[in-house]
């Protein structure tokens, strides 16, 4: 039976969104398979990994007889896009084989049955809902995520924590050196207090797959998962179950050193400076002094790089190392012309912000160097 | 479906055969490997070299390899230097060179590579290779249905040769279990092509305990109930087998006797482990020989590294064996906040690791492990670890 005809364009823009979850080697073979639901005048394609399900859809003009089969997620998407641009094509489903045919070509592939497909339930339990433009939370998303831990053994920080309070939206995430805090002020009706982590995964894919537009992205969080609905996606996403450090505490307060810096021009004594740190070690020192910013890397083979900057800082002096990493990160998301930098001593944090805003917020603990 | 082809190839008598390249005057004489250092030949002022010679071995070393001239006296791998020189005295002694061998390893697995891709490591000196879809593989010819098989092991071999000066033995079957057998067939410098139909003429004759899975012990326990030959065990009762080896077991025995083997070749195996080692010359005290064991030990970790570094893992877990006077052993080991291909950090936490064993004895064997192995372009970034003297300051983040 023909499962549908469509043209290459309209099937090819949904897989790519939902393809990017699979896992490429996976235990369970029918996890490498996309799910194809057909139903009435439209064709919804599902990925998931267990922790994170992806669905979005394709609407076509005929109306078809309701079917659902799982086929390849990777070789489907090969052939796709090995299809040239704008051919039609048709998915027959013959026996356990889905036949895939475009003008000349024709493909069977190995199907695995929908009802072997892992789906996530959703949950019936009370949930807090709030939309967003998506523009807004891709910004905030990005201004913070590159600050999430990877593979950490505490694997509450292997996530970011969302934090929905009144009528504001704050985002953390933290390696454990460094931390991202951004909040913003949403319109609309205030909500309840409530904290989860989404994992670090979903984070990933939301940055991927949000627009920059200001259509809204619909977000529902029940006791143990979250969904975002936008632009004719839905992702379903699992919570980190744990707990969130105490993020405010490592927010410095009263810091006895201040210096605004031009971004661009940091950025760029930073970029030439790290050129001689290695993999290994990727310390910077910055020795600050009465209007003038010194930013000095040596590495293990004795080359050294001298950066110098003219600061509007009067005080005492002060010789501090950082991971450049950790700078350039910040940096390069920040769109902003200048930053705050709050400094302590060489042991304790230095905190960014933006001028004259306190809604963005990055702490980076000192290297010894 | 095409007809499967699966080849076993193994180098013949491998070090002693690099040895021979390095010392040309020594071929078509009876040559052992296993000596240590102190073996090395020495150059005469004529240009000449003066060889050790086994009868002269004192020592506790083993043979690694002995040339089929050697052979012919009785010395195979893994017999005691000192009762191989009973049987061949004047034969020559070679050190070991472990790194030329490794050398020589890649150079023919790289060999072989550009012919056929699927190759599955057996170790240094033996692979297997599947055949089945290289090009030409398949080609029969009225008289003679292998001439594409046969060609194309013949063009391995040659090129086996050019590139390492090396000769193998190569046995192509239709698996892997039949392709081990024969590669022995014909050794040295072997070729032999067999189907299943050629199993009663050319496999049954064979002693039992020739098949790759049939150790000393099976093999004495099938001779006790009269089963001499792969011929005897394929004939054998099934219920009787049964009886003796279990289910199990006595399947896979049946299995294997009339060459039904349906494994893969396993072209990609990631390692769980790299490890270095080493038996002293004589048993050393960890206190008298302090000095002596920790040159070694930091040497061994430097091996370890080096290793780690050329196959492209960083390890998470250092591990320390000890084997003393009395053969006892002993092994600590120590998983690490991050992975590391740093010999020095790698000493670090193997001295820890000695701390923690029981140090009375005389020490026989020293030998350094790292496991938990992660791909060194995959290792996390927050957990590189820092170089030694400088150290990432961290949040204080409060323990939830």
């Amino acid at each position: 039976m023909t499962l549908i005809k469509i043209s290459r364009d309209e099937l090819l823009k949904p897989l790519q969104a939902v393809s990017g979850i699979i896992e490429r080697r996976h235990t369970l073979p029918i996890l490498s398979n996309v799910l194809l639901i057909r139903q009435a005048k439209q064709i919804s394609l599902v990925a998931t990994d267990i922790e994170i399900e992806i669905t979005a859809s394709a609407q076509t003009e005929a109306a078809g007889e309701e079917k659902s089969i799982t086929v390849g997620a990777r070789k489907l998407l090969d052939i796709l896009r090995a299809l040239p641009e704008g051919s039609e094509i048709s998915l027959t489903l013959q026996e356990k084989r889905l036949q895939l045919k475009s003008a000349k070509s024709r493909f069977n592939l190995q199907t695995l049955p929908a009802e072997d497909f892992p789906r996530l339930a959703v949950p019936d339990d009370e949930s807090s809902k709030l939309s967003v433009p998506q523009k807004l939370l891709k910004t905030m998303i990005n201004l913070v995520q590159y600050a999430m831990a990877q593979q950490d053994i505490r694997y509450y920080l292997n996530g970011m924590l969302m934090v929905l309070d009144g009528a504001s939206l704050t985002l953390v995430a933290t390696d454990g050196h460094r931390l991202g805090y951004i909040r913003r002020e949403l319109a609309g009706d205030s909500s309840p207090r409530k904290e989860v982590i989404l994992p670090r995964k979903t984070i990933i894919e939301l940055s991927k797959l949000l627009a920059d537009t200001d259509e809204p992205v619909f977000v529902d969080i029940s006791a143990n998962q979250a969904r975002f609905n936008f632009g004719g996606i839905s992702l379903i996403s699992k919570l980190v179950d744990g707990k969130f450090p105490d993020y405010t505490r490592v927010i410095p307060q009263d810091q006895p050193k201040h210096l605004r810096l031009k971004r661009q021009e940091i950025l760029s004594c930073l970029q030439r400076a790290a050129i001689l740190t290695s993999d290994k070690f990727r310390g910077v020192r910055w020795v600050l002094s009465n209007g003038s910013l010194k930013i000095i890397c040596t590495n293990t083979e004795q080359e050294e790089a001298q950066e110098e900057l003219d600061v509007d800082y009067k005080g005492d002096t002060l010789d501090v190392g950082f991971n450049v990493g950790y700078l350039l990160d910040v940096l390069n998301n920040l769109t902003v012309d200048e930053i705050d930098c709050g400094l302590g001593d060489a042991n304790s944090s230095a905190l960014i912000t933006v001028p004259e805003k306190s809604d963005f917020k990055y702490v980076v603990m000192p290297m010894r160097i | 479906m095409p007809k499967r082809w699966i080849a076993h190839l193994d180098m013949d008598a491998f070090y002693a055969s690099v040895e021979l390249l390095r010392y040309p005057e020594l071929r078509s004489q009876a040559v052992v490997v296993g000596g240590r250092r102190a073996h090395q030949p020495e150059v005469l002022p004529d240009g000449s070299r003066r060889f050790a010679l086994l009868r002269d071995y004192a020592g506790r070393g083993v043979v690694t390899t002995a040339t089929y001239e050697a052979r012919a006296f009785g010395v195979h791998s893994a017999l005691g230097l000192m009762k191989a020189a009973a049987l061949a005295p004047q034969a020559i002694l070679l050190p070991a060179d472990f790194d030329e061998y490794r050398k020589y390893s890649r150079l023919f697995k790289a060999a072989v590579a550009e012919m056929a891709p699927l190759i599955e490591d057996r170790g240094i000196d033996e692979i297997y290779i599947d055949l089945t879809e290289v090009a030409g593989a398949q080609d029969t010819s009225p008289g003679n249905p292998r001439v594409g098989i046969n060609a194309i092991a013949r063009a391995i071999k040659a090129r086996v040769h050019e590139a390492t000066g090396l000769t193998c033995s190569i046995g192509v079957t239709p698996n892997k279990l039949l392709a081990k057998l024969c590669s022995e067939l014909e050794k040295p410098d072997g070729l032999t092509v067999l189907t299943h139909a050629d199993i009663p003429a050319r496999i049954w004759p064979l002693p039992a305990r020739r098949i790759n899975g049939i150790g000393p012990k099976a093999a004495a326990r099938l001779e006790a109930i009269g089963i001499r030959s792969i011929g005897d065990l394929a004939a054998a009762d099934r219920l009787r087998l049964t009886d003796e080896f279990g289910a199990n077991y006595a399947a896979w025995l049946t299995d294997a006797a009339h060459g039904r083997d349906n494994r893969p070749v396993v072209t990609h195996r990631e390692a769980k482990s790299l490890s270095r080692e080493t038996t002293f010359e004589r048993d050393l005290h960890p206190r008298e020989d302090r000095e002596t064991l920790g040159a070694i030990f930091t040497r061994l970790c430097e091996q370890v590294a080096a290793d780690l570094d050329r196959k492209g893992y960083a390890a998470k877990t250092i591990g320390v064996k000890l084997r003393f006077d009395d053969f006892s052993i002993s092994t600590r080991e120590l998983t690490l906040a991050a992975h590391t291909q740093d010999a020095k950090i790698i000493r670090q936490y193997a001295g820890q690791c000695l701390k923690k064993q029981p140090l009375q004895r005389r020490i026989r064997l020293l030998g350094v492990r790292t496991g938990n192995l992660c791909r060194a372009d995959a290792v996390p970034r927050a957990s590189q670890p820092e170089s030694g003297f400088a150290s990432q300051l961290i949040l204080p983040l409060s323990n939830p």
